[in-house]
């Protein structure tokens, strides 16, 4: 019976983890191999070779200054995928550490928290991070921490709404009356039942986390340069949008692979859990 | 249960109660500058006298409570103080720049349901069938597209393929309506695009639910027209989650203007905010801020007003 169910849900789910695998899996993997290796050094500039289109010797084309695009978008990727993780990261431990008291506890911490994230959240797009940003200057280091900033509501959301019926379960009402202290129900009780709710969160915020870091870095205030990103490539590449377009088009597809590839995932994941939870 | 009037009441108090936290968030961020803000404005070569200068003139010898309730003060006779960049007013500077952003986003907003809703419709006749079908692929797509990358492609293809618009230039209402709408249209389409894909989305599964609904079978045994059911019973249903959703959208075309008027170089709030951070104009800054939040919490409280008058239900929550 249970072989039978699981064999019936899993060819659509199946069909977004394998899309959303594949167009992640060609981010990554430009990303791992640009540790190692890049066909050119991503900053080196060529006046010899000027706003070339894609040719053999450089298989995505040369932007204004001779530099080869191929190189320069793998060494964007390691940005874009750093930031997204270590901003969800924070975003992460903020959202639990005050969604899962903010749910066991209710009353007024509840409120108070609740109040504070969704203060945060009228704050539309990447606004409250354009602040943090011009206030401390703009830098990798304070871009990762505004966005996790302005990203941990919504894992605060999903904590309390998640504690708050987690905690009605007789199992939590049984360790309470046996003395066992909130914060230890509270990590070794509650948290663990909270990570197939906060999964597909997390791969949503990743994808989110980098429309917004791209935005910042396109308007000039997120990564700096000379490192390049796919954003600043993008602004860079603006002025030739009539003569060079491959300087565009090769981001820019690098930018949404990695996005939609994460938006395929999450996907998979609610189609899987939804039906699973019937 | 509550009352109707309790709610209300509830709600309001959840207003004022986030405005003020908003408020708090704005002005603490443009206390805590490391450093004297005065000195960071002016830059390192300027003179103590100079740094005095600006300190009194804007206020920041004065004790921290002080200049919170005069800038809430001011905030809310719209007049928050001066622009150190522009020399003029703050709350003049935005109404100056409010038509391009705020008619760029009812445009947007407009595209988003002209087409989102009849996309929906026709999806959840039949789901599963291959329109619907290529109608989700697309809309996955488009959703994962940024709206600055969609504008860039817009234009690629608007210059290229079309040969038409003339990008980048400016039309001030009073001077030519027609031409305003006109040179607002490309950066609305790039805004709406994602937007477009996340309401149909949500319409869509929201229709197919209430489809599988008693009341729908119901009504088709009683004899109703499926169109008749569909205007009468299940969009109106579909209606109170949409409410929300329309919020949401709305704040996040804002959010999306002011990154796609950079892309267009139309002169609207966002460009004026990205002057205001380069020239480091805290008050001009801090005004803008918190206006689009201010502009955002009112939308949310309205949402949650129309969605409790159109489902009484919600109220129990």
């Amino acid at each position: 019976m249970t072989r039978q169910s699981r064999k019936l849900r899993s060819p659509e789910a199946s069909a977004f983890y394998i899309a959303g695998i594949l167009l992640l899996g060609i981010v990554v993997a430009a990303f791992i191999v640009s540790l190692f290796w890049t066909p050119y050094a991503p900053d080196a500039t060529d006046a010899s070779s000027k706003l070339l289109a894609p040719c053999a010797e450089h298989p995505f084309g040369t932007d204004n200054f001779g530099r080869d695009v191929l190189s320069r978008v793998m060494a964007a990727s390691k940005y874009t995928i750093f930031i997204s993780a270590a901003g969800v990261a924070i975003a992460l431990v903020l959202g639990t550490v005050s969604g899962i008291p903010a749910g066991y506890f209710g009353g007024f911490a509840d409120r108070s928290i609740m109040l504070l994230g969704n203060s945060i959240m009228c704050f539309p797009g990447i606004l409250l991070a354009l602040v943090a940003v011009a206030v401390f200057g703009p830098s990798v280091a304070n871009v990762i921490w505004a966005l996790g900033l302005v990203f941990a509501p919504t894992f605060a959301r999903v904590c309390r709404v998640g504690t708050m019926e987690i905690k009605e379960l007789d199992y939590i009402t049984h360790a309470r009356v046996m003395g066992v202290k909130p914060a230890r129900i509270m990590a070794l009780h509650i948290f663990p039942n909270l990570v197939s709710q906060l999964l597909p969160a997390t791969v949503i915020g990743l994808a989110n986390m980098t429309l917004f870091e791209s935005g910042m870095s396109y308007l000039g205030l997120g990564v700096q340069p000379p490192d390049a990103s796919f954003g600043k490539m993008l602004s860079d590449a603006q002025a030739y949008i009539r003569t060079a377009p491959w300087l565009i088009v090769f981001p820019a597809l690098m930018l949404v692979f990695y996005i939609l590839g994460l938006y395929f995932i999450s996907e998979g994941l609610r189609v899987s859990l939804s039906k699973g939870g019937k | 249960m509550q009352s109707k009037a309790g709610y209300l009441l509830g709600k309001f108090i959840e207003l004022v109660l986030t405005l003020f936290v908003v408020s708090l968030l704005v002005f603490a961020a443009f206390s805590i500058i490391p450093g004297d803000a005065a000195r960071v404005m002016l830059g390192p070569d300027a003179t103590d006298a100079q740094v005095q200068l600006l300190r009194s003139q804007m206020g920041l010898d004065k004790p921290l409570v002080v200049r919170y309730f005069s800038w809430i003060a001011g905030v809310f006779t719209f007049n928050p103080g001066t622009s150190y960049a522009y020399n003029m007013g703050v709350g003049e500077l935005i109404a100056q720049r409010l038509p391009v952003t705020l008619g760029m986003s009812a445009i947007a907003m407009i595209m988003v349901i002209l087409i989102s809703y009849p996309l929906a419709v026709l999806s959840s006749r039949k789901p599963g069938r291959l329109g619907d079908q290529v109608c989700s692929v697309i809309g996955h797509v488009l959703f994962a597209i940024p709206p600055y990358v969609a504008s860039l492609l817009l234009i690629l293809l608007a210059g290229s393929v079309f040969k038409l618009m003339t990008v980048g230039t400016y039309v001030s209402p009073r001077e030519n309506f027609i031409s305003y709408i006109g040179c607002l249209l490309l950066p609305s389409f790039a805004i709406a695009l994602p937007k477009i894909a996340m309401s149909f989305k949500f319409l869509r599964s929201s229709i197919i639910e209430q489809n599988s609904k008693d009341y729908v079978r119901t009504s088709k045994s009683h004899g109703l027209s499926d169109l008749k059911i569909l205007v009468r019973h299940v969009l109106p249903n579909s209606n109170v989650s949409s409410i929300t959703i329309i919020s949401i959208i709305l704040s996040d075309i804002l959010g999306g203007s002011l990154i796609v008027e950079q892309v267009f170089n139309l002169p609207g709030l966002g460009r004026l905010l990205l002057s205001a951070i380069s020239r480091r104009d805290f008050p001009l800054l801090s005004g803008i801020v918190f206006y689009l939040a201010l502009i955002t919490v009112l939308l949310y409280f309205i949402s949650d007003i129309a969605s409790s008058l159109a489902d009484p239900r919600i109220r129990l929550k």
